[in-house]
């Protein structure tokens, strides 16, 4: 039965950075990296540019085969995880093979989510979640006219902007009211929106889609909604969101609610087992309760101090609790936010609405959460002064007025 | 032995906000300024937002398309523009601003360092921008062998053996090394009981007498046609500038050919702090002690490296550890020079014991040394002249130095002026031996607009974009 | 004059020179790599004529023109660790000035060789001869041999070089001629064959003991233990084998003077010179140039029936203890004569010397001092003759021990 004393199941930023990490402390444990895809480690947020064309599929590679070579660790691509057995510290495979670890990390990701709409089975529809994903995408987008795309999460309208620039009709049925939910409050959507619709794409916000069903022999569907609506769709994707990979854990023993729950240090409910990255449901930042928060930004940081733990590193840090962080380029232009840039209610808010926008959110004269469109800030910064609960009493006046100066300004003093 | 990097240093203090650097860099980059000076808390302060090249650099862990990356070799954190897909990720993982949205092309800029030869560090008038190649000393050295051996038992911080390890490590075994009595022997690097602490032939002069036996080593291998030899000393100042000048400066008229280091920290620290010609005025030392009567000591240094450069030697140099680039440029060239005549480099060194300062504190003693231009940095040779290697324009008061360093902790306002009207007079009388000197090599030239002779346009130019604060 | 055997001399060129000359002709022959030169009355014209010969191409070797006498035996010091053959001169105040390095060169077992020109020491003032000078660093651990003419000097400079790089010696020597009467004195002397000397001395060795070579590294003088650190043994160690090297060259300082003597036909007395002591019964104790007329002076007592006779030091250190003590043994009185002082006895420090070579007999002998030829002043037969006539007072019981001080009143 192969082996590893470092076992990660999984292969994008939480895994890679886990190596890393385990690497910087331990040189020679033996490593083996597992992934249920065919290639090497891409990044799923890559996929929409690989869909627009700009990214060409060979090149999106985060790692190549050198790298495994000079980390010492075992790379073994179509390894789908079917169960995992926590007591004989073995991970089976769907093609048969064990694998037996000491320390073992989930970093299996997410899936989309595919919501229970009436007939959703009996159409051909699209996801992007996977290189072939994006591939398949790309080559029905060439004869398509029509595009259906359920949800105006990133992924959606990521490829609502690319097909609409190929030239497709493209319709997003929302059920909330305004696009990028949570990350944005209503006027930065709105902008958002404003933007889609310039450029010819429908957005059906506040509707929800009743059911599917297929049209023209399976070549095309209709796409019926609450009010009645009914829209065509030669394309249809389904960007309705994710959910962490966790059915192969089942029976295991690891304590799983929406993803696999941690701790601080990443670890389980059972001993030797990490998990990090969309699969894992590590405590939220801002509320302290455990949540979801599937961004590259926290698999990175989750992936990093899961592996020194892993390693035995003295030096690991408890992680502090996610924040969500977006940066969303539409139509060339840029929108970004971090932390709770949407609240209202017991917040202080100052926006700013003059060529671009912005939104900053204070509590008790601390930072928590920024947003801005077609008006760049420098996230990392912001990120800071979130994390770091930094007292903005002092400065708070040219804080709002410049704040790129001024967290500019704050970082040099305080983190040079 | 890992690799280091060479880095863009800055030193807010000494920044007036001109803005010249951003405007270097965006017309090196032709676009926007890829760093940032921002106002800071209070009236002529600034801050700067610069690409750190982060050794464990969270922009590239965050690309989701690979397209930044940490170049083994130069350190810096490159941007490949064709992987680039414009997502930004990068701007949330770096928490020092250094990579920012180029508003002109919507997409990412970044340092580069332009290639080892940063376009901002040599538009900065007021040295606040530094391009340090420390790394690239590391990397040429770190490897070279350690000459003495270890476990020395210098102080703790003690700049002298920083001093002695990297000057041995640079002139390697084909040597011979004198270090008259002092902290340098002291510490054990001649050895014990019939025990060496030197790889190479070391051994103790009298006080007194370094240059000399150094000359007739050195007469000696040449005579016998070995003249490759590195004959050195790493001397005190006591050993130099006291009861050893007549060896040094009879060695120095007769232009024999050995590198004599004098490693200065202002006074016999090895036997217990006593005064020397090179200690400083108001200095508390042992034989000038703070009490009733005294208050330290009442006369000033003598200014050995002038002095030697007026037996015009083939080099004369002065050098802190604060600025290792600078210190092993020219011990290059004192060593070049010493097979050629006489070659003396002056190191100011510091010493946590007797001068009452953190060993944390040493290095930025050095520096603060220089940048209150209580010590300048300079070199000589017979056919350039005296030369600054470092600008002393925009120096800091000499209070900000002082304020550091214990034994001047007695000092009186009276005393701390005296010490600013000699520094100010010292650095006078420089810049007059320096004004006709062809410009330094590039590679260390000073910022425009430094070493003005004295009497020369010093203020700053409106012409320059002041950084505004609305 | 001495009783070198002339008749059997052989080889090589006379000329006429001043003691200065010979000195610097004696160390031209020995070919050092490195002379180091700095200029004192009365040792000035020797330095010149080494700058002159080195000029000319008579002589190869570095001529270092330092800043001072210091810096002279420095300089020599950095060459001799280097492997050279070194050569300086000095007097007086020069050597004082010398005394830091003087002081080491011993226990640095540096094989060199530097003439001292002897003068009477600052203050008073005085530019005159006089043993002050050397008398004053005999303690240092410095080989030192006195000569009594000019061909002396020259002679006894390449023995100097063979006894200092002999390895069982391994120690400095001072070729010390009396400044005034010898320095300038003129006198015939014979040059024997450069290739002679080479023979004689054989190829220079670097001494390995104390080296400094990038091919060989070592360090040198490392602080030994004390009493503090690792205890004194290595430094005890380093001093007993510095004064059995100084006992060790009383052998190879006779055996270096027969070997000169063979190749030369010119037999030096090495350690001690007899002069008339078969029957003496009083004898006279010199050393340096005022032996001439020493002996002259005896000569005349003999003629009045007054058995005297004179033994010479030539080599001052080591002290021939024994052969002084065996060769004074059987007279009834012995007066030695110094042209130095030792302050604290009141009396001549080879006085001192002698007195303690004289304890080691079953005899007690009456001795007195005699202090003579300071600042230059000659000690002439007269001034012998009162000497001659003091002792054999001072053996009949007729006279103090007193010293007497021969140029109080000139």
């Amino acid at each position: 039965m192969p082996e590893a004393k470092y076992l990660l199941v999984g292969s994008s930023h939480a895994a890679l950075e886990a190596l890393r990490s385990i690497r910087h402390f331990d040189p020679d444990g033996s490593m083996a990296m597992l992934t249920r895809d065919v290639y090497r480690p891409y990044s799923p947020t890559i996929l929409p540019y690989v869909v627009s064309g700009r990214s060409k599929p060979a090149a999106v590679m985060l790692r190549d085969e050198a790298f495994f070579e000079a980390n010492n660790c075992a790379f073994v691509p179509e390894a789908v995880a079917q169960s995992l057995d926590a007591k004989a510290r073995t991970v089976r495979l769907e093609n048969g093979e064990s694998w037996r670890y000491e320390r073992l990390l989930i970093a299996t990701g997410a899936a989309p989510a595919i919501p229970p709409v009436k007939g959703i089975d009996d159409v051909r529809f699209h996801v992007l979640r996977s290189l072939e994903d994006a591939t398949g995408l790309r080559s029905a987008m060439g004869s398509s006219r029509h595009a259906v795309v359920l949800g105006a999460g990133l992924v959606g309208l990521h490829a609502a902007e690319n097909m609409a620039e190929a030239g497709l009709k493209v319709s997003v049925v929302e059920m909330q009211g305004h696009v990028l939910p949570g990350y944005f409050d209503a006027k930065a959507s709105e902008r958002i929106e404003a933007a889609f619709t310039g450029h010819g794409v429908k957005l059906y916000l506040n509707h929800k889609v009743v059911a599917v069903e297929p049209r023209d022999g399976g070549h095309s569907c209709a796409v019926h909604l609450e009010d009645g609506k009914v829209l065509q769709a030669d394309l249809l994707l389904v960007a309705t969101g994710v959910r962490p990979v966790t059915d192969w854990l089942n029976g295991s023993g690891i304590a799983v609610d929406k993803g696999v729950l941690v701790d601080e240090a990443m670890r389980t409910n059972v001993e030797g087992v990490w998990a990090a990255g969309d699969v894992a449901q590590a405590v939220d930042f801002h509320t302290g309760q455990p949540a979801l928060i599937g961004i590259i930004p926290t698999a990175v940081e989750q992936g990093r101090i899961a592996g020194q733990g892993m390693a035995d590193d003295p030096y690991v840090k408890a992680y502090p609790g996610g924040i969500p962080v977006n940066t969303y380029r539409f139509f060339g232009r840029v929108a970004l936010s971090i932390g709770q840039a949407a609240a209202s209610g017991d917040v202080e808010v100052s926006e700013h609405d003059d060529g671009g926008y912005r939104r900053v959110v204070l509590s008790d004269n601390r930072l928590v959460g920024y947003a801005s469109v077609d008006e760049p800030f420098d996230v990392g910064i912001m990120g800071e002064l979130i994390r770091r609960k930094v007292d903005l009493t002092a400065v708070k006046d040219a804080f709002i007025a410049r704040p790129v100066e001024t967290g500019r300004r704050l970082m040099s003093e305080q983190w040079r | 032995m890992g690799a280091a990097f060479d880095t863009i240093a800055f030193k807010g203090s000494l920044c007036d906000g001109c803005g010249d650097c951003m405007t270097a860099c965006s017309s090196a980059k032709k676009g926007a300024s890829r760093l940032s000076i921002v106002p800071g808390a209070s009236e002529k302060v600034f801050e700067l937002a610069i690409c750190r090249q982060c050794g464990d650099p969270k922009c590239a862990m965050v690309c989701p398309s690979g397209a930044l990356a940490k170049d083994g070799g130069s350190g810096v954190i490159g941007w490949d523009a064709d992987k680039c897909i414009d997502c930004l990720l990068c701007t949330a993982g770096c928490a020092y601003g250094g990579i920012a949205v180029d508003p002109g092309i919507s997409r990412v800029a970044k340092c580069d360092m332009c290639d080892g030869d940063p376009a901002c560090v040599k538009s900065c008038p007021t040295g606040a921008l530094e391009y340090r190649k420390a790394g690239s000393i590391y990397n040429e050295y770190g490897g070279k062998e350690d000459l003495f051996v270890p476990g020395l038992s210098g102080c703790l911080g003690c700049n002298s053996e920083l001093i002695m390890r990297h000057t041995m490590r640079k002139i390697g075994r084909n040597s011979v090394l004198a270090t008259p009595p002092g902290c340098i022997p002291g510490m054990g690097s001649v050895g014990y009981n019939g025990k060496t602490g030197t790889k190479v032939p070391v051994f103790h002069p009298l006080l007194t007498n370094t240059a000399s036996m150094l000359a007739g080593i050195r007469r000696h291998y040449d005579r016998i046609g070995r003249k490759d030899i590195v004959v050195m000393a790493l001397a005190g100042d006591g050993g130099t500038a006291d009861c050893g000048f007549h060896a040094v400066s009879g060695a120095a008229e007769r232009g024999d050919k050995i590198l004599y280091i004098c490693v200065d920290n202002e006074g016999y620290m090895n036997t217990g702090m006593q005064r020397s010609g090179t200690t400083p005025y108001g200095s508390w030392t042992s034989t000038t002690p703070v009490g009733e009567h005294m208050k330290g000591k009442t006369q000033d240094a003598k200014n050995l490296p002038m002095i030697m450069a007026a037996h015009k030697c083939r080099y004369v140099a002065t050098a802190s550890t604060g600025y290792m680039e600078d210190l092993y440029e020219k011990l290059d060239r004192a060593v070049e020079a010493s097979f050629e005549g006489f070659a003396y480099l002056h190191i100011y060194s510091p010493c946590p014991t007797g001068w009452r300062v953190p060993s944390s504190k040493v290095i930025e003693a050095c520096r603060m040394s220089v940048e209150s231009n209580f010590v300048t940095l300079w070199e000589y040779t017979p056919k350039t002249g005296i030369r600054f290697t470092r600008s002393p324009d925009n120096a800091l008061p000499v209070s900000a130095y002082v304020k550091m360093i214990g034994k001047y902790r007695h000092l009186s306002q009276d005393q701390l002026d005296h010490i600013q009207a000699k520094v100010d007079e010292q650095v006078a009388l420089l810049k007059v031996m320096a004004a006709d000197s062809p410009p330094p090599p590039a590679a260390h030239r000073p910022p425009a607009g430094s070493s003005t002779p004295a009497g020369g346009e010093t203020s700053q130019t409106s012409l320059r974009r002041e950084i505004s604060r609305n | 004059m001495s009783d070198v055997k002339e008749s059997k001399s052989k080889g090589g060129k006379v000329i006429v020179c001043d003691g200065n000359e010979a000195a610097a002709w004696g160390a031209c022959l020995s070919r050092p790599d490195m002379v180091a030169v700095y200029p004192i009355t009365p040792q000035s014209s020797l330095v010149e004529y080494l700058a002159k010969f080195i000029a000319e191409g008579k002589m190869d070797a570095e001529l270092m023109d330092v800043e001072g006498e210091h810096t002279v035996l420095s300089v020599l010091h950095g060459a001799c660790l280097a492997g050279a053959r070194t050569y300086s001169a000095t007097s007086a105040q020069g050597l004082a000035f010398m005394f830091e390095p003087y002081f080491r060169t011993p226990g640095l077992r540096l094989p060199m060789v530097v003439s001292l020109v002897t003068r009477d020491a600052v203050s008073p003032t005085c530019v005159w001869g006089g043993q002050q000078d050397a008398m004053t660093v005999k303690e240092v651990g410095w080989i030192h041999m006195y000569c009594e003419t000019q061909q002396e000097i020259l002679d006894t400079i390449p023995i100097a070089y063979k006894v200092a790089e002999h390895p069982d010696v391994m120690l400095p020597v001072n070729v010390n001629h009396d400044g005034n009467y010898l320095s300038y004195g003129v006198a015939r002397v014979e040059l024997p064959e450069q290739e002679l000397v080479d023979s004689f001395l054989g190829e220079k060795q670097v001494n390995w003991h104390a080296c400094l070579d990038p091919e060989r590294p070592m360090a040198v003088d490392p602080l030994t233990g004390g009493a503090g650190g690792a205890g004194p043994a290595t430094f005890v160690r380093y001093r007993k084998g510095l004064c059995s090297g100084m006992q060790s060259a009383l052998t190879v300082i006779e055996e270096a003077h027969a070997d000169w003597g063979r190749r030369t036909g010119r037999f030096w007395s090495p350690l001690i010179e007899e002069y008339r002591m078969d029957d003496a019964e009083v004898a006279l104790v010199t050393i340096g140039s005022m032996t001439g007329a020493a002996k002259d002076a005896v000569d005349e007592a003999r003629l009045d029936g007054r058995k005297v006779g004179i033994v010479k030091i030539k080599t001052f250190r080591p002290f021939p203890i024994h052969r002084i003590a065996k060769a004074l043994s059987r007279v009834k009185a012995v007066g030695v004569v110094d042209r130095a002082v030792n302050f604290g006895w009141n009396s001549g420090p080879v006085f001192q010397e002698v007195l303690a070579a004289l304890y080691h007999l079953p005899v007690r002998i009456p001795a007195m001092s005699f202090i003579g030829g300071l600042a230059g002043a000659d000690i002439t037969v007269e001034h012998f003759a009162r000497v001659v006539d003091r002792v054999n007072r001072l053996a009949a019981g007729e006279a103090s021990s007193l010293p007497v001080w021969l140029n109080e009143n000139d």
